[in-house]
């Protein structure tokens, strides 16, 4: 039962890349900018529930709300100030690269404020579910996986009823599509723009807080898993929600898979070898030319 | 053209500068802390100096620097501590195996652009860091100590300062690379190809290979940066292949500029200058990065240099000296183009505009009639049969037409007709499923455009595509250049870029736009820019002119302009002119095709045309 363990333990992973990816996708949506900081929330989420839970002594509940009020603030302060300026300011950035060295600078920012304020060993958040992990028949799943699982849907499925059948959603689809446009007919894109930053981040700080008891998160967590969320959103063409789920799942299965059957030593090399040679054989098909040009 | 305009032509000035002061700093300060600060920097700056070209100038962005940094300073460290080899005879070796190594991934993965190569290589430091911490020979997570050093001195001060100064000297062979190629005809290329590269090549430039030269450069220059380092610091640790050290280096090149090769190493020397300050700052890092990576980017995209030049703009501004880059500052205070566009007009005499702006065929102006009489002769163009679907939507059905090498031929339908499409097939950015077309008798239907601009066809855009940032003179020359078969080394040597001014100087003169040429193309009024367009897409003096409605969003007496220019260039080239405006097509053109739903409906003279009932249901009747 080795494979439906593996399989388990991948979409338990899976689910975190798809959830940053639709994070990614959406928040891309509204505002053309691509976001590398999404992880870098998580790795805040978890490290300063620990921070104020065992350290100064919280409780729980007040960890967790503390901690994804301060998220909220600063990323809140980020839009108004900086990506005001960037984006809405005279001196315009342009292009989507630029705009995306906004976000590197604030993954830096991040990682090492992170640094100061909580050291450079890994910690975990306290697990929010105790006991040992669930067993059926020979498949394992532990409970920080299953609770990760029902945030994953929870969150999608909010996601997917809010785009769909709001006019909320409408307006944010088209906020991405011609923000000139939407604007003109009156919809305000930058508060959508800051209301989804603001979400986003508060939600990958929930996954942080959720997840890391299984894997423990250090400073620099962050970068990896945005990383992977980035990549698994770019194979969803940036702007589709629904593809970028899928291919989160599909790495995750795929990491678990190749680290219990080909190596576990180089089981994510091979995984990001397999990844960028799925980008160069298949670019147009993977949606990344519409992405350059829109 | 004053010495130091001069010197930055060549090249030389940047290099000079970093020799100079780089060699006095290492000579000062060598042994001591500040001076290991500068050198481990200026390690930095070679690789930099390639990204400012690679990622910076030609917008190709590939994380591939760490990786091929690291590739340089194993390599160095494996030859030196394996076989021998003093530091610097693993030197060329570890960039000529990177140079292969480049050459074979990037066969692969420049054939992806755009987004795409950012993505595919955002893997390569993932990949190399997951390999390198697993692989014992090279250290593992530990990392390779070497006992070689950069220069063997018997002491330690001569170790230092020799070392030193070969870092220098590298760092001034990376600029001095960079520079040439920048300043060269290729430079010009390359900044065509970051800015659009379906334009890029349809003047001409092989984008493709372009691209590949580009990515061996960065890697080539990295690989240099990553041997000076483990030479001059003894050791390689697994980090200098892995992401973060990939952004560190994108951080120091969009903080000091990412278009300028100077800015390029003082962002380098900025950022581990901050390091070695304070052990705060070191400690910090990624703090005082992101901060000033936000900061630098908040007041000026082109980074510390961006901030300079803009300084010493206001500066010159303020103390009434003309600036020496005229060319490239954009025009603010103005010397109203599109006066100087009237006044110079194409020969133009009043008379030969009011005979054209008269509109019937019978007093159409001189130059008409004699392109006329000059046109015919052997077929030029012929297509025949082509055909080609969107997603099960015909745009084009059999459509045949064949054009003489002289005259002016309009195009003409409603709109979704395929006009532009049927110019795409023809120049060769879209490829037609069904057909031929024959330029000469031979089939050139599977060229790529830039082979196409090679044989003859020049064209114009829809939507006006000249480059931003550059002067008029210098899109011009993009269509002159003739270094399109020529390979990004020979430009370090010789480059040929004032030939193509040269010549482009020539045709914007022909074209009356002389006194405009050193205006910043974004500073031009709508006519004037498309006037420009159409002088880069003459100016070669192409076989076959396509011109994509040259005459949209110009007013009634600027198209009139238009039309005896249109009429002049008919006397020389075939012209195939896709056009809305029905008055100009049937006054200067002397045969007229009319598409309608992807099918040819009409082929005949401008009198048939004002008569047929087709056209007149189709496009009067709208």
């Amino acid at each position: 039962m080795k494979l439906g363990n593996l399989i388990i333990a991948g979409v338990v992973t899976g689910s975190i890349y798809a959830t940053f990816a639709v994070c990614v996708a959406v928040w891309y949506r509204v505002s053309n900018i691509l976001n590398l900081a999404v992880g870098d929330f998580a790795m805040v989420g978890a490290l300063c529930v620990d921070n104020l839970y065992r350290v100064r002594g919280l409780p729980l509940w007040a960890a967790i709300v503390t901690t994804l009020l301060v998220v909220a603030v600063f990323a809140w302060l980020y839009d108004i100030i900086v990506l005001r300026l960037a984006v809405d300011g005279r001196g315009r950035a342009e292009g989507i690269v630029l705009t995306f060295f906004f976000t590197f600078a604030l993954s830096f920012f991040i990682d090492g404020v992170a640094k100061m304020a909580f050291g450079s060993d890994v910690h975990a958040a306290p697990a929010l579910w105790n006991g040992a992990s669930i067993a059926m028949a020979d498949l394992h799943v532990a409970r920080a996986g299953i609770l990760v699982l029902a945030c994953a849907v929870l969150i999608g499925g909010l996601f997917w009823v809010y785009i769909r059948f709001t006019l909320g959603g409408k307006a944010l689809e088209a906020s991405g599509e011609n923000a000139l446009g939407a604007r003109i007919v009156g919809i305000d894109t930058r508060r959508y723009r800051r209301w989804i930053f603001v979400g986003t981040a508060v939600i990958a700080a929930v996954f942080g807080i959720v997840e890391s008891p299984i894997t423990g998160y250090t400073y620099l967590s962050g970068a990896t898993i945005s990383l992977t969320g980035f990549l698994a959103a770019a194979y969803g063409g940036f702007r589709k929600p629904g593809r970028a789920l899928l291919a989160g799942l599909f790495i995750g299965v795929l990491e678990a898979l190749l680290g219990g059957y080909v190596s576990a030593e180089y089981g994510t090399t091979v995984m990001y070898a397999i990844l960028a040679a799925l980008v160069l054989a298949w670019p147009r098909g993977l949606g990344f030319e519409s992405a350059v040009s829109g | 053209m004053s010495r130091a305009a001069g010197l930055r032509a060549t090249g030389l000035g940047p290099t000079a500068l970093v020799l100079v002061a780089g060699a006095l700093i290492v000579l000062i300060w060598g042994q001591e802390y500040a001076g290991s600060v500068f050198v481990l920097s200026a390690c930095y700056a070679i690789v930099t100096a390639g990204m400012a070209v690679q990622i910076g100038f030609s917008q190709q962005i590939a994380f591939s620097q760490s990786v091929f940094m690291g590739a340089g300073a194993y390599g160095v460290a494996l030859l030196n501590g394996n076989l021998g080899l003093s530091v610097l005879e693993a030197t060329p070796l570890v960039m000529i195996g990177a140079g292969i190594a480049a050459l074979a991934l990037g066969v692969v993965v420049t054939r992806a652009s755009g987004l795409a190569l950012a993505v595919a290589t955002l893997m390569l430091p993932l990949i190399a860091v997951g390999y390198v911490t697993s692989a014992s020979y090279l250290g593992g997570a530990v990392g390779q100590p070497l006992t070689g050093t950069l220069w063997p001195g018997d002491s330690q001060a001569s170790v230092a300062v020799g070392g030193g100064l070969v870092v220098v000297a590298f760092l001034a062979i990376a600029v001095f690379v960079a520079s040439r190629v920048l300043r060269s005809d290729i430079g010009l290329e390359l900044f065509v190809l970051g800015a659009d590269e379906r334009t890029a090549a349809a003047m001409g430039v092989r984008t493709p290979r372009r691209k590949l030269e580009l990515f061996v450069l960065g890697c080539v220059f990295a690989s240099l940066g990553g041997a000076a380092y483990a030479g001059t610091q003894q050791f390689v640790p697994e980090t200098i292949v892995d992401p973060t050290a990939e952004l560190a280096l994108l951080i120091m090149l969009f903080i000091g500029g990412r278009r300028s090769i100077i800015g390029a190493v003082v962002g380098a020397l900025v950022i581990q200058y901050l390091q070695g300050a304070s052990s705060w700052v070191s400690v910090n890092i990624l703090v005082v990065e992101g901060v000033v990576l936000t900061i630098v980017l908040l007041v000026d995209a082109e980074g510390l240099a961006g901030i300079a030049a803009a300084g010493v703009a206001w500066l010159r501004a303020r103390l009434g000296v003309p600036g020496l880059m005229a060319p490239v500052a954009p025009a603010a205070a103005g010397t109203a183009p599109a006066a100087g566009l009237t006044a110079t007009g194409p020969t133009a005499g009043p008379a030969a505009a009011d005979a054209a702006a008269s509109g019937t065929a019978g007093d159409r102006s001189e130059a008409v009639r004699a392109g006329e009489a000059v046109s015919g002769g052997e077929t030029l163009l012929e297509v025949r049969g082509i055909g080609k679907e969107y997603g099960g939507l015909t745009v084009l059905d059999d459509v045949s037409l064949s054009l003489p090498s002289h005259g002016l031929f309009g195009l003409c339908g409603p709109n979704g007709a395929g006009k532009s499409t049927l110019l795409n097939v023809i120049g060769g950015s879209v490829r037609a499923e069904r057909g031929q077309v024959l330029l000469n008798g031979a089939d050139i239907g599977r060229r790529p455009p830039h082979e196409r601009f090679g044989l003859g066809i020049s064209r114009t855009f829809q939507a006006v595509h000249l480059v931003k940032g550059r002067t008029v003179l210098d899109n011009v020359a993009v269509s002159c250049l003739a270094s399109h078969h020529a390979s990004i080394i020979t430009r370090i040597t010789r480059s040929h870029l004032a030939d193509a001014r040269a010549k482009a100087a020539a045709a914007l003169s022909d074209l009356g736009l002389a006194d405009i040429q050193d205006r910043e193309v974004s500073s031009l009024t709508l006519e004037a820019q498309r006037m420009v367009e159409l002088a880069r897409a003459m100016a070669p003096g192409p076989r076959l002119l396509l011109l994509d409605e040259p005459a949209s969003g110009l007013s009634e007496e600027q198209r009139q302009r238009l039309a005896v220019t249109l009429s002049q260039l008919a006397a020389r080239t075939c012209v195939l002119l896709v056009e809305h405006d029905l008055d100009l097509v049937a006054q200067v053109s002397e045969r007229i095709f009319v598409l309608s739903q992807g099918r040819l409906v009409f082929d005949g003279d401008p009198e048939g045309f004002r008569a047929s009932p087709v056209v007149t249901s189709l496009l009067v009747g709208l």
